[in-house]
């Protein structure tokens, strides 16, 4: 009986081993292999040690990405915050509209930023009937970074929004029963309380922004160009590339997955909310 | 120190949701030390009332007076009373200790202090070694007990309980409830509890107040709405009643079922219609000729303690509660004694209780838990 059980499960989730197997842990191990082998094929740890030259990318990428996200956390609490305590009608309508732009491809959105920010674009173009001279908008920091909180400010409120909704107002009533007034009952009921979603919400901001390639491109400079950029470059315009680029992506996913088991710590005290 | 006769005092109290009035023109008071309870089936505005007091919910008018202040218009965080909320609201954040310490550390009460104050409510709520343990990895008796500790250790002046055993089984029911009313007289705080089940009320209250559609139908001692009650609804809500119309002959003398009986009630004018109460344990069944009224058993069921039989009088049913057991189809009297009788004027409930034949256990059982807990 247990024997047949046990079978059963396994067949059962056989199609997703598999799956996962396929997809996640072959790949994941082609990128070992590149990283660790020359174009000939033969191992070498050369492609490692070559990457000091990418040092300033890495260091970019990541401060870009930190900056990013921790504007988003701070544009996404209050608006996730504020949309919790609407009606449900309102709720429902405000999630519509944070969701809409997600319809819309990654590409499609960052370029239109480009029709904003350039030179002619939408920006300087009303600056210019007030006789204000044009501003260099696009190809700077500032605009890959607006570029990655606009891309990503989703996935900020969703999480946060999920578990501040789920707080029981009861919960809330208790902490102004005990006398805490909105700040204290912010401080040390809510935020509390919400801490598993900004977690959430800061690893998948961070995450994809740290990694992205296009939104560098179109809106930065060829000097804003992160490690995403590098990879695609490498693979595309190069020969044998593909071993660097692999040793970069190994290095990249170590950052990313120390990033994440940091934030983690964090979370630990409370549970629910996590994504990873 | 003396005793304040209006701890707190609603005046004229009117809460509107959605233009559907919760609380109609309510007025009440409540003493200092008093163990009040606000009994009513649901939507009968007791809970509105409690978070009136609470200030959770500001009435639409009327007054809150705390002791002979208005507080109408006090955030909840700054009113000497707390709360025990229905599904006790611990915070899931924080442990035992935390959530008990809660309130004295918002109020910045030095640790020193807090941890002693701690210990010593851990002690009066039985949970003494508990301090470390997750909120989520108590029992709802233990949750139950942290979330008293949690608003008794501020010192309130008023405790206010919300339907603080509804979600607990019988047995840790029956437990809590004396356990409630020792905290209570060891605290010497006023506790206004709300409930809707009238055994509890009855048992541990001071005074119990009935409500019903936003309105207090009764205020009284226990004893005093159980024997004495003023109208048709409380007399049904309120254990088991036979409510029969009758007149008022006289002083001491009413008129049912065209039978004279006497009675201990005066007051009322000569030939008045009034609803009678007679409670179904204080009625006696007597072999055919020895009662004042004749009836057939219809039904009799076994309760336990006593038996409960159904008899039909004249188209109208009787519950009676006897030790003896009688077969149905037997033909009886009934013998109503004066103090069995109760009078009461005619209200707008008249006619919508006190009569069994529509009586079935199971649409009991449906509409009220605890009937069988009843003597």
């Amino acid at each position: 009986m247990n024997r047949k059980a046990n079978i059963r499960q396994v067949l059962l989730n056989a199609p997703y081993t598999l799956w996962a197997a396929i997809f996640v842990v072959v790949p994941l191990l082609f990128v070992a292999y590149y990283a660790f082998t020359d174009s000939g094929g033969n191992f070498t740890l050369e492609n490692l040690s070559n990457l000091s030259r990418y040092a300033n990318v890495f260091k970019k990428s990541l401060l870009y990405s930190v900056i990013a996200t921790i504007i988003t956390l701070f544009i996404a609490y209050p608006f996730a915050y504020f949309m919790s305590k609407r009606s449900a009608n309102v709720q429902r309508v405000q999630m519509m509209l944070v969701m809409l732009p997600m319809w819309m491809n990654l590409l499609i959105r960052t370029y239109s930023w480009t029709l904003i920010l350039e030179r002619n674009g939408i920006i300087n173009n009303f600056l210019e009937l007030f006789g204000i001279e044009p501003l260099k908008l696009i190809g700077t920091p500032g605009a890959v970074i607006l570029g990655m909180i606009y891309n990503y400010l989703p996935y900020m409120i969703l999480p946060i929004y999920t578990v501040l909704s789920k707080i029981d107002v009861s919960i809330l009533e208790a902490a102004e029963d005990l006398g805490c007034n909105s700040f204290n009952k912010f401080r040390r009921v809510v935020l509390p309380l919400s801490i598993s979603g900004v977690v959430s919400g800061i690893v998948m901001v961070f995450v994809p922004s740290v990694s992205t390639f296009y939104i560098s491109q179109k809106l930065g400079s060829e000097s804003e160009w992160l490690i995403g950029d590098n990879i695609e470059y490498l693979i595309k315009s190069t020969t044998d590339g593909m071993n660097v680029a692999a040793a970069l992506s190994l290095v990249l996913m170590i950052i990313i997955l120390a990033s994440m088991a940091i934030m983690n710590r964090f979370a630990d005290s409370s549970d629910g909310g996590m994504i990873v | 120190m003396e005793k304040n006769n209006k701890l707190i005092e609603l005046k004229n109290i009117v809460v509107e949701f959605d233009g559907e009035r919760v609380i109609d023109d309510m007025s009440l008071y409540i003493g200092d030390g008093e163990f009040v309870t606000l009994l009513g089936c649901s939507g009968c505005g007791k809970t509105t009332t409690l978070r009136v007091i609470a200030g959770f919910i500001q009435p639409q008018s009327g007054e809150v007076f705390f002791d002979s202040k208005n507080i109408n218009g006090v955030p909840p965080y700054k009113r000497s009373v707390n709360t025990i909320f229905q599904r006790y609201a611990l915070f899931p954040n924080y442990n035992v200790y935390d959530n008990i310490a809660f309130g004295l550390r918002v109020n910045k009460v030095p640790e020193k202090e807090i941890e002693q104050r701690v210990s010593e409510m851990l002690k009066l709520v039985n949970l003494q070694g508990f301090e470390k343990r997750s909120i989520t990895k108590l029992s709802g008796g233990q949750q139950q007990r942290v979330a008293i500790a949690r608003a008794v250790i501020n010192r309130p002046k008023v405790l206010l309980l919300d339907e603080p055993l509804a979600a607990l089984d019988l047995k840790l029911r029956k437990d809590m409830q004396k356990e409630l009313k020792n905290i209570q007289r060891q605290l010497g705080i006023t506790f206004i509890y709300v409930t809707h089940d009238q055994e509890e009320a009855l048992s541990m209250s001071d005074t119990v107040v009935v409500m019903h559609e936003g309105k207090i139908q009764q205020i009284g001692k226990p004893v005093d709405i159980y024997n004495e009650p003023k109208n048709a609804f409380v007399a049904d809500f309120i254990g088991e009643s036979n409510i029969i119309d009758g007149v008022m002959e006289d002083d001491f003398k009413v008129k049912l079922d065209g039978k004279s009986f006497e009675c201990l009630d005066k007051g009322f004018a000569k030939g008045e219609p009034v609803d009678v109460v007679i409670r179904p344990e204080d009625v006696d069944i007597v072999p055919a000729g020895q009662g004042m009224l004749r009836g057939v058993i219809k039904s009799v069921t076994f309760r336990g303690v006593h038996f409960e039989i159904l008899i039909d009088v004249q188209d109208f049913m009787w519950m009676i509660q006897t030790t003896d057991e009688y077969k149905e189809g037997q033909e009886v009297d009934l013998k109503i004694d004066p103090d069995a009788i109760h009078i009461m004027k005619k209200s707008k409930y008249s006619g919508q209780f006190g009569d069994y034949s529509t009586y079935s256990d199971e649409m009991d059982a449906l509409s009220e838990i605890t009937e069988e807990d009843e003597e």
